[in-house]
């Protein structure tokens, strides 16, 4: 009996494939590395522009209306676009089925005073944790034990699936690691901190950043404080995001000299950019 | 490794984990005016046949009213004080507390349901109708400093806040199609009202039973790459009481108003910072009643049956350069405006326009500087069209947790 209603539901079971919902990009190739085609994805942001601003455009809400499911990753980085689109998508599924990986690592960075006068930080810590490859496995193990959860008659998929995905990673990291040795010490400046985490990896020094404080336009004043930095503390790259303007980056190189790397933080943030591991490759190969 | 696998997804958006202390964030608004009338010439102008009191202060109701910028010199327009947060799992609360200088009101007061589901959304209490485009959101989010003329004019400087239920559902379409109908009390001072009419203890129209007025609407959207197109078709429907007795030519009206909206947004987003948005209303406003006329004693000089069909305009287009600056032309409308009294029709003026042009700079996602200039054509004195030119340099600062704005 039980196996003939088991047989009458298949059809239905097959094709009751969970949407996720994911905010960014490298989110959606977590999703597929540890649930292949057993889920749908829809990303909400594009990953060559600012995870930081992202257009409230209607059409995301339906595409929360859709899901069954919500990937974020916290830490107030989606805090200017998702409330709204939440609110108005009204999907109740999204109240006891939302992920945040902010809660699954230990964010670095957290503000020592919590005051706008000190630029628009986010009080929880830096949000770019994804940048730290050796965070990689431990936000697939969440995403699986998320999805098994959600969806449990694929949970032996998703636990073999991650199990694979995991021992290729740490593959990958052994072959990182070992690259990014020499960087030790390594002295850079940034336009934002986005890249803490794959800095604070490898030893990476990160002295100071083009905008003055967080959310602020570039100033001639600190462009003048960056030049003497440069040249006194022997700063080698400008390791700069992609989507904010090199227009003070190459008045830095022009004067100094100093090497600019356009540095990828996420999937399709430059065209060549099109997987997790692509990502990091290009990340450890640019800073020669 | 911290704990927390499931989480309500608001919650966790809204951040915080010093939860139960609510999103609470305070907004100013203040300006400095400068324009080629005086504020006492200012406040006799009007839009003839349509609304007075655009621009200055004037005594409504018993209460002192005054427009957004009312003064040349300096004006402190508002505080607005918003505090939100979930309530329990079903209910979240938002506050909007409008101070000016020297008033305060609740401006809106509602519960939004989070557990029906399936695109359905319930909301409660006092809020701003999401009547077109413009009427959901508040000035302090708006591209100018002051009121599209036509909105100003049919609805009067809060636009549709009312109390009531609001009730929206989502369709489950690959595109966005939002359908939403709400029941509202109906007291608003350009055209709705439900109350009794009384002139100097005569009474001259009966109370019509609340709630008054009813507000449906439908909006769609559609993003061609990096372009969205946003459009809806909004109606307002209710009984109308409007008493102009304080005026210095003393009137009131009764009757039924039908208000119709149409709106279209087109975004197009050029990187992360910049974009260019084409923002358009059109209004029609269709009102039928009887008018009251009055003599210096508030004694009734006459009555007429009034029909207005008025409608306006607005377009306008802003360019965001980066997170700093933006810049923007507005043009304005109100071209036709039919008015039948006792069958008999008025000769009105058709061609009320004003031309508006802006320039912002933004310190920080949280202080913003805005210049603007209008060339205004729609006030007269008397029969005397009298052009109106003003300069409007806005302050917008916000502290605290303010929650990011929709589309």
């Amino acid at each position: 009996m039980k196996k003939l209603l088991l047989l009458l539901l298949a059809p239905f079971v097959l094709f009751a494939k969970p949407t996720i919902a994911v905010s960014y990009p490298y989110i959606e190739a977590l999703v597929k590395s540890v649930a292949g085609d057993s889920v749908e994805v829809a990303t909400l942001a594009k990953g060559e522009w600012d995870p930081h601003f992202v257009t409230p455009k209607p059409s995301l809400i339906t595409t929360l209306r859709k899901c069954d499911a919500l990937i974020i990753n916290g830490a107030e980085l989606e805090i200017g676009f998702l409330p709204p689109l939440l609110n108005r998508s009204a999907n109740k599924k999204l109240n006891s089925s939302t992920l945040d990986l902010s809660t699954k690592v230990d964010l670095i960075d957290k503000p020592e005073l919590l005051d706008r006068i000190v630029g628009d930080v986010h009080k929880d810590g830096n949000p770019h944790f994804h940048l730290d490859p050796h965070n990689i496995p431990i936000l697939a193990k969440a995403v699986m034990e998320f999805l098994s959860k959600l969806d449990p008659q694929n949970s032996a998929t998703y636990e073999r699936n991650y199990s694979e995905f995991a021992s290729f990673w740490a593959g990958k990291l052994s072959e990182w690691d070992a690259k990014m040795a020499s960087k030790k010490g390594l002295k850079v400046i940034q336009f934002h901190d986005v890249f803490a985490y794959f800095n604070n990896r490898y030893g990476i020094k990160s002295l100071d950043n083009i905008e003055p404080l967080p959310g602020l336009a570039p100033s001639s004043k600190h462009t003048m404080h960056l030049l003497d930095l440069i040249k006194n503390e022997g700063v080698e790259y400008i390791v700069h995001d992609v989507y904010h303007s090199t227009k003070t980056a190459n008045f830095l190189v022009q004067k100094t000299g100093i090497k600019l790397v356009l540095m990828p933080h996420d999937i399709a943030s430059l065209k060549s950019i099109d997987s997790l591991v692509a990502l990091f490759d290009h990340m450890v190969e640019a800073l020669k | 490794m911290k704990k927390t696998a499931l989480l309500c997804a608001a919650a966790v958006v809204a951040s915080a984990n010093e939860k139960f202390i609510p999103d609470i964030s305070l907004i100013m608004d203040a300006s400095y005016v400068s324009r080629s009338v005086s504020d006492d010439t200012a406040s006799h102008l009007e839009v003839p046949s349509v609304a007075h009191g655009l621009l200055g202060k004037h005594d409504h109701g018993g209460h002192s009213h005054a427009a957004y910028n009312a003064e040349n010199g300096f004006n402190l327009n508002y505080a607005e004080l918003r505090v939100s947060s979930n309530a329990d799992p079903i209910f979240t609360l938002d506050a909007v507390f409008h101070f000016s200088e020297h008033d305060s009101e609740i401006e809106e007061l509602y519960f939004t349901s989070n557990i029906l589901g399936d695109g359905i959304k319930l909301k409660g209490g006092k809020f701003l109708s999401n009547f077109g485009y413009l009427n959901e959101q508040h000035h302090h989010y708006w591209h100018f400093a002051d009121m599209p003329l036509v909105y100003e004019a049919f609805l009067g400087n809060h636009a549709i806040n009312e109390k009531g239920l609001q009730l929206q559902y989502t369709f489950d379409l690959p595109y966005y199609l939002m359908v939403g109908y709400e029941l509202l009390q109906g007291e608003n001072e350009g055209s709705f009202g439900y109350e009794s009419l009384s002139v100097a203890g005569n009474k001259y129209a009966k109370s019509k039973k609340a709630p008054a007025m009813q507000v449906g609407y439908i909006k769609g959207s559609y993003d061609l790459d990096e372009t969205t197109i946003f459009g809806g078709l909004s109606f307002a429907s209710g009984s109308s009481r409007q008493d102009h007795s304080d005026d210095e030519d003393p009137h009131a009206f009764s009757g039924n108003t039908k208000l119709y909206g149409a709106d279209l947004v087109v975004l197009h987003q050029i990187d992360s910072y910049s974009n260019i948005k084409w923002q358009s209303e059109l209004l029609y406003r269709d009102l039928k009643g009887k008018q009251f006329a009055f003599d210096d004693d508030l004694l009734l000089k006459g009555s007429a049956k009034l029909s207005k069909k008025q409608a306006g305009v607005y377009s306008q287009i802003i360019y965001k350069h980066d997170n700093n600056y933006a810049g923007g032309i507005r043009y304005e409308s109100i071209f036709k405006n039919s008015v039948t009294k006792n069958a008999e029709k008025l000769a009105k003026p058709e061609d009320l326009d004003r031309y508006s042009v802006m320039l912002e700079y933004n310190f920080s996602e949280f202080a913003r500087l805005r210049a603007q200039f209008n060339h205004d054509r729609s006030l007269f004195d008397e029969d005397k069209r009298r052009s109106v030119n003003s300069f409007i340099l806005q302050a917008n600062i916000t502290i605290g947790a303010h929650g990011a704005h929709s589309f």
